[in-house]
């Protein structure tokens, strides 16, 4: 007797899908794609963060997907509704935090809140109650009353997580939330970030930093000319990409080094190299029993170590690899395709 | 129902945004005081002349400066709405399910206050020397200019929606200023003028505003003037609306 075949397994709920997704702009009399055929999927629930340097391409795909911005190709799905064909539902399910924040400085931050509760429908009561419960969780509290314009920095950025979340919204987008942030500040941030995540609002940002995509992301995504380039949560991304290196200066003659260097490649199956100075370097694809194994063969030899390095992977490694340019770098006024699409996001905003 | 609270809302945001800001308020009056202050005099010598019956030149003049300052409290909108480009206020409220037109008619309204009370202090002023107030008329002279001082406001919002630079709108605004105010008639009657310059006068449309504005103020409020005047300044507000509304709608695209 054969079982009934297993229906097909429900699809996750996504919060954001994007297939094909393009946007060109024409800059003085150049067309410049600034999205050229992106594909990604935002799980509710997750932190997702596109990863990249400046005038990738992220802020103008967030743009689309706020309603901001039509696109020229390709489909965008955002809490269950169409980008492209029904704005009006995205946007009233959708909140957006954009790079300049966009707190009205002239007013207090509780008529800043207020009016961006009641033109989401919330009435009078509710919305005050909501922006009650918001100076708490942002600790805004004594700040509310006063002109934006006094506000530092970093109560400003609240300020403008907390407008952006008055109507519960199911996805919020930030771009670039953390830019100018002091690392307390930031600190605070991802903090709250993982509290509103953890009350179930997907959350989709965009960042230049790569500690920011690593400690706060669940998955990333990283882009660079207006394509995705690599996908995945931090930790595969930076294995699939790179590998850790171990780094020994053992105290040995330096006719004696290459023997050992093989020794302990062989030790810990992994390349090994050795430096003018003495060093071997080992690239090994899980440092933990590798570094035993190192140690193993160098006590068992008898030498004496004189120093010791583990190095972890970033996504630095990873935008290195596929891009041949350090992310540190990429963006700068030297590449100018990256530069063009900035002047385009310029030239659109 | 939504509308007309976020419209209430936007108003509400722009005016105290205005109160806030003392100075305008002041310049507000002290501008068209001005006027009648250090300009009416100058018209004593006419009275009686061509354009200006006797014992009536500030029944020619008043509408006038009103003209005047429900173009000028309109045409202050673009500045702001820079500013808010700039600093992504206008982003924020454009991912808001809020209508586009209400957005608009909120500092359209604001705009309309700040024409209606340094309108109303100029008459009272005006009245003490020797304006004569006629009530009807004055009421409709007010309904009139409102829709000038929305058709300014919507266009200025516009134009700086779509120019994006605090520097081109100031080019534009005060580049059609001059001839605008001029070719109206509004300081002196166009009447006084020679036949080309009363025919340029015909193709502005605050020409016509001001040649109601006149009728109005006179007390004769069943004239064709002040028809054309309402058919003129009622198109020209709904056109403007319908821009600034669009502009809204696009300028961030």
């Amino acid at each position: 007797m054969s079982s009934p075949p297993l229906p097909p397994p429900a699809p996750a709920s996504a919060a954001v899908a994007i297939s094909g997704l393009r946007k060109s702009f024409r800059v003085a009399g150049q067309t410049i794609e600034a999205v050229s055929g992106i594909d990604l999927t935002v799980a509710a629930g997750e932190i997702f963060g596109l990863l990249g340097p400046n005038g990738a391409g992220k802020t103008t795909t967030l743009r689309i997907l706020t309603t901001l911005l039509p696109a020229d190709g390709g489909s965008a799905h955002v809490a269950g509704a169409d980008v492209l064909a029904e704005p009006a539902v995205v946007r009233r399910r959708i909140g957006y935090v954009s790079q300049l924040g966009g707190a009205d400085k002239s007013a207090t931050g509780r008529e800043n809140l207020l009016l961006a509760g009641r033109l989401y429908g919330l009435s009078a009561a509710d919305a005050t109650r909501r922006c009650d419960e918001l100076a708490e969780v942002f600790d805004l509290g004594q700040l509310l009353t006063r002109s934006v314009r006094t506000y530092s920095g970093g109560q400003r950025r609240r300020l403008e997580v907390a407008l952006g979340i008055m109507h519960r919204p199911r996805v919020l987008f930030l771009d670039e939330p953390t830019t100018g942030l002091d690392p307390q500040n930031r600190a605070n941030l991802w903090d709250q970030l993982r509290g509103l995540r953890a009350a179930g609002t997907t959350i989709c940002l965009t960042t230049h930093y790569l500690d920011e995509a690593d400690q706060l992301c669940d998955r990333v995504a990283i882009v660079d000319h207006g394509r995705v380039i690599a996908l995945g949560t931090p930790d595969q991304l930076k294995r699939r990409y790179s590998a850790d290196t171990i780094t020994v200066t053992p105290d040995v003659t330096a006719s004696a080094l290459p023997a050992l260097a093989g020794e302990l490649a062989d030790a810990t199956s992994a390349e090994a190299s050795v430096t003018e100075n003495g060093v071997i370097s080992l690239t090994v694809t899980d440092q933990t029993p590798a570094m035993a194994a190192v140690f193993g063969v160098l006590a068992g030899r008898g030498v004496n170590v004189l120093a010791a390095s583990v190095g972890q992977p970033s996504l630095d490694d990873v935008f290195l690899r596929e891009t041949g340019r350090s992310l540190r770098d990429a963006g700068g006024p030297e590449s100018g395709r990256a530069a063009g699409a900035d002047a385009a996001r310029e030239v659109a905003a | 129902m939504t509308f007309a609270v976020q419209t209430g809302l936007f108003f509400h945001r722009k005016l105290l945004e205005t109160l806030r800001q003392p100075v305008w308020i002041i310049t507000g009056l002290t501008t068209p005081a001005l006027y009648l202050a250090l300009f009416a005099p100058l018209l004593r010598s006419l009275d009686g002349g061509p354009a200006f019956p006797p014992g009536q030149v500030l029944d020619v003049f008043v509408p006038g400066v009103l003209v005047l300052v429900a173009f000028g409290a309109g045409m202050g909108a673009g500045w702001p709405v820079i500013w808010e480009l700039d600093t992504g206020v206008l982003e924020r409220l454009r991912v808001t399910p809020a209508s586009r037109l209400a957005l608009l008619l909120g500092t359209v309204l604001r705009d309309i206050v700040m024409f209606a009370v340094p309108g109303l202090v100029v008459t009272a002023i005006a009245a003490g020397f020797g304006f004569h107030l006629h009530w009807a008329g004055l009421a409709l002279l007010f309904l009139l200019l409102a829709l000038l001082t929305a058709a300014c406001s919507a266009t200025s919002s516009a134009l700086g929606l779509i120019l994006k630079q605090i520097g081109g709108l100031a080019a534009v605004v005060t580049g059609v200023q001059l001839p605008l105010t001029l070719l109206a008639g509004i300081l002196l009657p166009l009447s006084l003028g020679p036949a080309w310059l009363r025919v340029l006068g015909h193709l502005n449309p605050m020409y016509y505003a001001v040649q109601a504005a006149r009728s109005l103020a006179a007390g004769s409020v069943a004239t064709g003037a002040v028809g054309l005047g309402f058919l003129v300044m009622g198109a020209l507000a709904a056109l403007a609306l319908w821009w600034g509304t669009r502009a809204y709608q696009q300028a961030m695209t």
